[in-house]
């Protein structure tokens, strides 16, 4: 029972960071009708930033965010204006091309500046633990919960209770309509784009916090980040969350329980059998957005 | 008589095909003019270019006499034509309140928001009864008043409606159109495209004939129901055969 509340509370720490890498992906499909199936590649490329920082300007990795963040979002604004918005035609199936290309360059990159040997990046909170009762949790995992508890707050907020939030949420919502009533759609795709790929920058850093990485990273990346937003439901934001700590919980329950070799594989099964009964996902709409 | 807006040789469609063939048309102010015709006509097509939803390709278009350059669907606002399109255009996991401010999205003055907000509600009592309801979750008729509340938040001149009575029940098109009617009565001119032609020539002030991207008959209420050839196109023949 031990190793179950153990696992239970890892998979919750550390589903955190999913759910920022998640939320980003769904956030763009969710108002731009594209799958960024370069979100992968961002993330690793956030992940390195932080790894440059810190080994190059000893920068702490999470003081770090307030300068890969705002890169990263510009580079997201930059990559919507250039490779998503000359778009016109087919565009759900053509995004899928351009950012897997935008994918393998930044990967390319990646590799021919890093190389492909695994980082590892060290800090205090890496390798110290915080022992509550019996239960040994890394400080890192702790961190990056809060971190992604303080992400998520803020785009909750920046979502609800701000013009532009009305604005994205009505995008998302039907695009036509929202055009019509004055919303500058374009502009609110590249600032979401430029949101998502800021996300990817404090996932990527968190990421590499807990987890051995090189560019190649991004395929495994990639493909749970899609599990995550489809069982979820494309465009749902509450449901990337949800999908995020419980792919994670599953995950490591299966660990502890079974055998570390089927985590993945049963969490699959999982996923399987929630879209047989739910093809939409758990909060996707079948219908959800009207052009 | 003073025309609020005019096409002049307008040319517009989709994907490399011309929807619209050197389109004039003119609407005149305080009128309700209902553009009728046969699917494909291009009925709708006109809507989406006068709101700037739609770029035309040639031609030119006129807004009390000055030409609408560089025209997008904020431009257009800014001159005061809002467009209700066809099908549900409300956001359905937002509540009536939502929808209907988001009407005022290119107003910065909060004070002038809400005083909208008051004159609408008063006018659509939906507005303040089902405040918090989500949008979704409302009746198609009652969808449609919500329409026409967050289309009257920027106190239009020009109002585009692009077939109300999609889906409605015949008890429902009743109210509607009384509605669309009421805000007739506020001193707004109303281009209206319908299918449903007994219902939209019904309460027009001047008719359109659509047909082939092209207007084939027009005139005053009386002129239109007059003419033998509206008959004709009932039954599903074209004007020019009549």
């Amino acid at each position: 029972m031990r190793l179950i509340v153990d696992a239970v509370i890892t998979g919750v720490l550390s589903g955190g960071i999913y759910v920022l890498m998640a939320l980003g992906l769904t956030l763009i499909f969710g108002v731009m009708d594209i799958i960024n199936v370069g979100q992968g590649a961002l993330v690793i490329l956030g992940a390195y930033l932080s790894y440059l920082l810190q080994q190059h300007l000893h920068i702490d990795l999470f003081v770090g965010l307030i300068l890969t963040m705002p890169v990263m979002f510009a580079l997201g604004v930059g990559l919507e204006a250039a490779f998503i918005r000359p778009i016109r035609w087919e565009r759900t199936t053509l995004s899928i091309l351009v950012t897997f290309a935008i994918a393998l360059l930044i990967q390319g990159a990646l590799s021919l500046t890093f190389s492909t040997n695994l980082v590892q990046m060290h800090a205090w909170y890496v390798s110290h633990s915080l022992k509550i009762g019996s239960f040994y949790l890394a400080w890192v995992y702790i961190f990056d919960f809060l971190l992604s508890v303080v992400l998520v707050a803020a785009l909750y907020v920046v979502l609800n209770h701000t013009k532009f939030g009305a604005g994205l949420r009505a995008s998302m919502q039907n695009r036509t309509a929202a055009q019509l009533i004055g919303i500058d759609v374009e502009r609110v795709s590249a600032i979401t784009f430029g949101i998502g790929v800021a996300l990817a920058a404090a996932g990527g850093m968190a990421y590499g916090a807990t987890s051995a990485f090189n560019p190649n990273s991004q395929y495994d990346l990639i493909s749970r980040l899609l599990v995550i937003i489809i069982l979820g439901g494309m465009g749902s934001l509450r449901g990337a969350v949800v999908a995020g700590f419980g792919m994670l919980i599953v995950e490591d329950v299966t660990s502890v329980v079974w055998s570390p070799v089927w985590a993945s594989t049963v969490f699959y099964m999982l996923l399987v059998v929630v879209l047989v009964l739910r093809p939409q996902g758990l909060f996707g709409r079948l219908e959800s957005r009207r052009q | 008589m003073t025309m609020i807006l005019s096409m002049r040789n307008v040319t517009a469609g989709y994907d490399g095909s011309d929807v619209l063939k050197s389109l004039d048309l003119d609407v005149e102010e305080g009128s309700i003019t209902c553009i009728v015709g046969p699917n494909g006509a291009g009925k709708s097509t006109v809507l989406k270019v006068i709101s700037g939803l739609l770029r035309a390709r040639r031609g030119e278009l006129r807004y009390r006499d000055r030409p609408m350059t560089g025209l997008n669907p904020r431009r257009a606002l800014a001159l005061g034509i809002v467009q209700v399109p066809q099908n549900h255009s409300l956001f359905p996991a937002m509540t009536v309140r939502e929808n209907v401010r988001l009407g005022a999205f290119t107003v910065s003055d909060p004070a002038i928001v809400d005083a909208r907000m008051r004159e609408v509600e008063a006018m659509f009592p939906i507005v303040r009864e089902r405040a918090s309801e989500r949008a979704g979750n409302l009746s198609g008729g009652q969808q449609r008043l919500v329409e026409f509340a967050r289309c009257l938040m920027l106190d239009p001149e020009l109002i585009l409606l692009d077939e109300p009575s999609m889906g409605l029940d015949p008890r429902t098109l009743k109210s509607v159109f009384e509605t669309v009617a009421r805000m007739h009565e506020g001193g707004r001119t109303i281009l209206l495209v319908e299918q449903n032609v007994r219902a939209g020539l019904g309460i027009a002030t001047h008719g359109i004939v659509l047909e082939s991207g092209r207007v084939r008959l027009e005139g005053s209420h009386d002129e239109v129901l007059g003419n033998p050839q509206i008959g004709r196109l009932y039954l599903g023949t074209t004007v020019s055969e009549a």
